[in-house]
């Protein structure tokens, strides 16, 4: 156990991994494992500890459920990177002087992959799907289940960086929107809070976080 | 390779392996169906789960720390913990639920003797022989049903704070006897 940990901590720890404690509790132990590394650990330990239980869990043959997972997952089919280079190349080949051209033709850098993020949590039906064009330095959001924002309040995306600090990327008052947002990359965390009317007061997330997702490569 | 294969694959998913991903369905959804079903009780919703599952699998992968535990234990936990929410959720909205698990046969008894007969898995078998029997039971089927306190207390008929202090003890002694 971790010194920085109190004993009844460890013990909130071993109660979320035994699995009794009610939503809410859960939630809130959930974000204290992303936030709290001494915690985290503790919930690491229970896991170890109480490990030798799932050997009472069955393999019951499962479907084979891959397409599904995979088409949320890789939504978009390979990138047409050659595409602009097939033409070309017939050009280069039907005419000596469309070297001379090339050589004046300004090169396009090679499109930037897409970026994509599925936001979802743990006992919430609330989820968005988020795809990132890093070339135009856009993020565009759609809520693919769950409601909108009860009276009063609204929901706010936040880009979670390496450093762990929340950097606030506007309301979400639509179904689907693109907004501005330069700069994500791949490994960068998502996030949605529930945040009074017109966003957090503070920069920073006051609200539950009730959703997240990893940036990935599309 | 760690000796642990699940590991092995896990640390591959993280990097974006997506042949990797499909062998890890192939070698663990077995289990991982074997507890989304056993907690949810339904094929549906326990198929349902298991996407999830194997969606977060993917987008988590990255926070897997080999050193911190198996492969697999990393893996149940993220199942586990889905479906517990699902139910959570679903219990928190309408009790009913608890009452139809019930009906679900019970599974107390056969567990301990298999993991006595499994050696790596002997001295947890022996410190839950340490408690008293509702009680190793009432652990056992919270972590193996997902089962909530409200539902344990009921089961057991004490009231709810009484069985979170039966499962607080429990869990304390285990963890020392554990430790010796």
């Amino acid at each position: 156990m971790s010194p920085l940990l109190s004993p009844d901590d460890d013990a909130l720890a071993g109660e979320y991994v035994l699995g009794v404690l009610p939503l809410a509790d859960r939630i809130r132990a959930e974000r204290r494992i992303t936030a709290d590394p001494a915690f985290a650990a503790a919930v690491a330990g229970w896991e170890n500890r109480l490990s030798p239980l799932n050997a009472d869990y069955p393999d019951v043959p499962a479907p084979d459920l891959l397409p599904v997972i995979e088409a949320r997952l890789f939504p978009t089919p390979p990138p047409a990177r050659r595409r602009w280079f097939a033409p070309l190349a017939g050009a280069l080949t039907a005419a000596a002087l469309a070297l001379a051209v090339l050589a004046l033709l300004p090169v396009p850098p090679a499109p930037a992959p897409a970026l994509i993020a599925s936001l979802a949590s743990a006992g919430q039906t609330l989820t968005f799907a988020a795809r990132v064009d890093p070339d135009a330095g856009t993020l565009t959001l759609t809520r693919t289940g769950g409601d909108g924002p009860g009276a009063g309040q609204d929901y706010q995306l936040w880009v979670i960086g390496t450093e762990g600090v929340p950097a606030p990327l506007g309301l979400i008052r639509q179904a689907q929107d693109t907004r501005p947002a330069p700069g994500l990359a791949a490994g960068q965390v998502l996030a949605v809070s529930l945040e009074p009317l017109g966003g957090s007061p503070t920069g920073l997330p006051t609200g539950p976080v009730l959703v997240t997702g990893v940036i990935t490569e599309g | 390779m760690s000796g642990d294969p699940v590991a092995d694959l896990l640390l591959r998913v993280a990097t974006g392996d997506r042949a990797a991903f499909r062998d890890i369905y192939a070698a663990t959804s077995a289990k991982l169906f074997g507890v989304t079903l056993r907690i949810l009780g339904t094929r549906v919703e326990a198929e349902d789960a298991l996407q999830e599952v194997y969606t977060r699998v993917w987008l988590h992968a990255r926070r897997f720390d080999p050193e911190k535990g198996a492969g697999m234990t990393w893996l149940i936990a993220i199942a586990r913990n889905h479906a517990i929410d699902r139910i959570r959720a679903r219990t928190d909205a309408s009790r009913a639920d608890d009452d139809a698990l019930d009906t679900v046969a019970d599974d107390r008894p056969g567990v301990l003797e298999r993991l006595v007969a499994a050696g790596d898995a002997r001295r947890i078998a022996d410190c839950f022989a340490r408690l008293e029997p509702d009680r190793s039971a009432a652990v056992q089927s919270a972590y193996l049903r997902g089962l909530s306190y409200q539902a344990l207390a009921d089961r057991h008929g004490v009231p709810l704070n009484t069985m979170r202090t039966w499962l607080r003890r429990s869990l304390l002694k285990l963890k020392e006897c554990m430790e010796q």
